[in-house]
């Protein structure tokens, strides 16, 4: 038995516009069932990456292939097993839900009785029952933005290509669409970018930080060992050696003398811990979940100026 | 199936939008007029026609002049209606919903041309049916009307196809339509300068769009003016579908 293809592979490609590389290098592999959230500050190269995934746009160099089929040698075939949302959703303010989502199935090969169950299924999965007979452009940011996804899963492609999906929601709006990217990682391959490390915390397996066109790091979100581990902001500065001995602590590691990122032991958990640092009065102003050292590699790449300051040793290269 | 899909949709979006309706009621309303005109001009002259031998009819003296002002009326209509074709996809960012579907840039191309010319023919015909309603009343030389008619037809997809070349070739509607009018002009005006110093063969006539519309008004149907208005729509279209592919290079 063999084992099946990648759903997405992207083999070293780049582009440059204008002269200018726009991206370069991009490495990176997707399997179906896996959520990758494409982080980077505005101007990184995200958009541009996900067009180039997409079909949208040709790379000038490297390789793209969908479920092992090169995009640029079979671009119908492997353009069917693709849905792709802009940045902008793509819609006709002329036509109703149903007409938008009938026209983008059948834009997908679909027909008959298999495109009203996949337009019912869409419709269902992106709440948008209520809607249905409204015209596009008559509906807010939020129903906008679903129909949008709508047409990106309409046709049950395997890779499912999402560019700043929650960008415009309110905080309500954002949560119901994070459950939805969420749930479509389940069945599908998902690329996910965004510019939120909260969209990409909640919503995907794993994380490609891209900094002016090249990705500088890939890494699961939920790294081995990393489960439970917490993060200790403190009034007064410690050292590393008044952490032995701490009930709760098995291991502390600084980010600076006032935030520790902190090992719990496997009996007590944090009520034990705060209430050990509260007895050595260390004035603990926050314990939180640490399962996110993201935070600190991203806006170490998003701060460096050079391209070999936002090279990282540590996770890099590969998931 | 996907071009006939896309030329669908762009029929029932310009089905409810109102700019198509307002616009073929202004250019039949003005046509309308016209006929009116040229009839009443018609009846006056009737009586003395009537003495002389071979006299024109209302064919020649009616439909064929309301057609040939039309076709100079469709230099600006038909920019009109495919001006949005891809620069208003372009203006709206609905294109890359076309270009990541499985429908090749062919068909995409293949699909805003159907999407618009069958509008553009719609007007054809409800022009040429103005001196058709006079054959109740009157003989009208039918075979003339018909092969005029044709011409019209041919003339309005060439139109059709320049206009949605231009339309790929610009991101601005507007700016997108004048250049259709620009070429359209051009390609009518072409050999005015040959035909003022009394030259009506040369190669640049043989490029100017009245050369191969003008026999079809004369009732002359020539394979060689078809061959002309289907070239002109081949390379228009295939400039399309380059200007498209171009576009997935450099957006």
């Amino acid at each position: 038995m063999t084992t099946p293809a990648p759903v997405l592979v992207l083999e070293h490609a780049g582009r440059s516009l204008a002269g200018r590389v726009i991206v370069d290098a991009l490495d990176l592999t997707l399997d179906k069932g896996e959520v990758v959230g494409l982080l980077g500050v505005n101007g990184a190269g995200k958009s541009t990456t996900l067009r180039l995934i997409a079909g949208v746009l040709s790379p000038d160099r490297g390789r793209v292939r969908i479920n092992g089929c090169e995009l640029d040698e079979h671009p119908a075939l492997a353009r069917r097993a693709i849905g792709y949302l802009p940045e902008d959703p793509p819609l006709y303010a002329e036509l109703t839900v149903v007409e938008y989502l009938r026209f983008c199935g059948r834009l997908h090969g679909l027909s008959g009785g298999r495109l009203q169950a996949a337009l019912e299924r869409a419709i269902e999965r992106c709440d948008l029952g209520e809607v249905r007979r409204r015209l596009t452009g008559a509906l807010s940011k939020g129903y906008r933005q679903r129909v949008g996804i709508a047409q990106a899963i309409v046709h049950e492609p395997d890779l499912i290509v999402l560019d700043e999906p929650a960008s415009g929601l309110d905080p309500v709006q954002a949560l119901k669409l994070r459950e939805l990217v969420r749930s479509l990682g389940e069945q599908h391959a998902v690329v996910l970018s965004t510019h939120l490390l909260s969209d990409v915390a909640a919503c995907c397996d794993r994380v490609a930080v891209l900094h002016r066109g090249r990705i500088r790091h890939q890494g699961r979100i939920h790294e081995p060992g990393s489960a439970g581990r917490l993060r200790v902001t403190l009034e007064r500065a410690v050292e590393p050696a008044d952490w032995t001995g701490l009930t709760g602590v098995t291991a502390a590691e600084p980010i600076d003398p006032r935030r520790w990122r902190v090992q719990p032991a496997a009996a007590g958990g944090p009520a034990a811990i705060a209430a050990a640092i509260v007895a050595r009065g260390w004035g603990l102003t926050e314990l939180r979940s640490d399962d996110i050292p993201l935070e600190e590699t991203f806006l170490r790449i998003a701060s460096s100026e050079t391209i070999a300051e936002a090279d990282l040793p540590v996770g890099s290269a590969s998931a | 199936m996907s071009a006939w899909l896309i030329a669908a949709n762009d029929w029932r979006r310009h089905a409810v939008q109102p700019f198509a309706w307002a616009l073929a009621a202004v250019v039949l309303a003005l046509m309308a007029w016209q006929f009116l005109v040229a009839l009443g001009a018609y009846l006056q002259l009737a009586p003395k026609l009537g003495a002389l031998p071979n006299a024109p009819g209302v064919t020649d003296l009616v439909a064929i002049p309301l057609l040939r002002s039309f076709s100079n009326l469709l230099l600006l209509i038909v920019p009109l209606l495919t001006m949005r074709a891809f620069a208003g996809e372009r203006q709206l960012r609905t294109l890359p919903l076309l270009l990541a579907a499985g429908a090749g840039d062919t068909r995409i191309v293949l699909g805003k041309f159907f999407g618009v010319l069958p509008l553009a023919l719609a007007l054809v015909v409800l022009v040429a049916a103005m001196p058709l309603s006079l054959a109740s009343g009157t003989s009208l030389d039918l075979g003339k009307l018909a092969a005029a008619t044709l011409g019209m037809a041919v003339y309005a997809a060439a139109l059709v196809a320049i206009g949605v070349a231009c339309s790929a070739w610009v991101a601005q509607p507007a700016l997108a339509a004048g250049l259709a009018v620009a070429i359209g002009g051009a390609l009518s005006v072409l050999d005015l300068g040959a035909r003022f110093e009394g030259i009506g063969n040369s190669a640049i006539n043989w490029f100017a769009l009245p050369t191969h519309l003008e026999p079809f008004l004369r009732g002359i149907v020539a394979s060689v003016d078809i061959g002309y208005f289907v070239l002109i729509c081949a390379v228009a279209l295939a400039l399309t579908v380059r200007r498209l592919h171009h576009l997935r290079q450099v957006p």
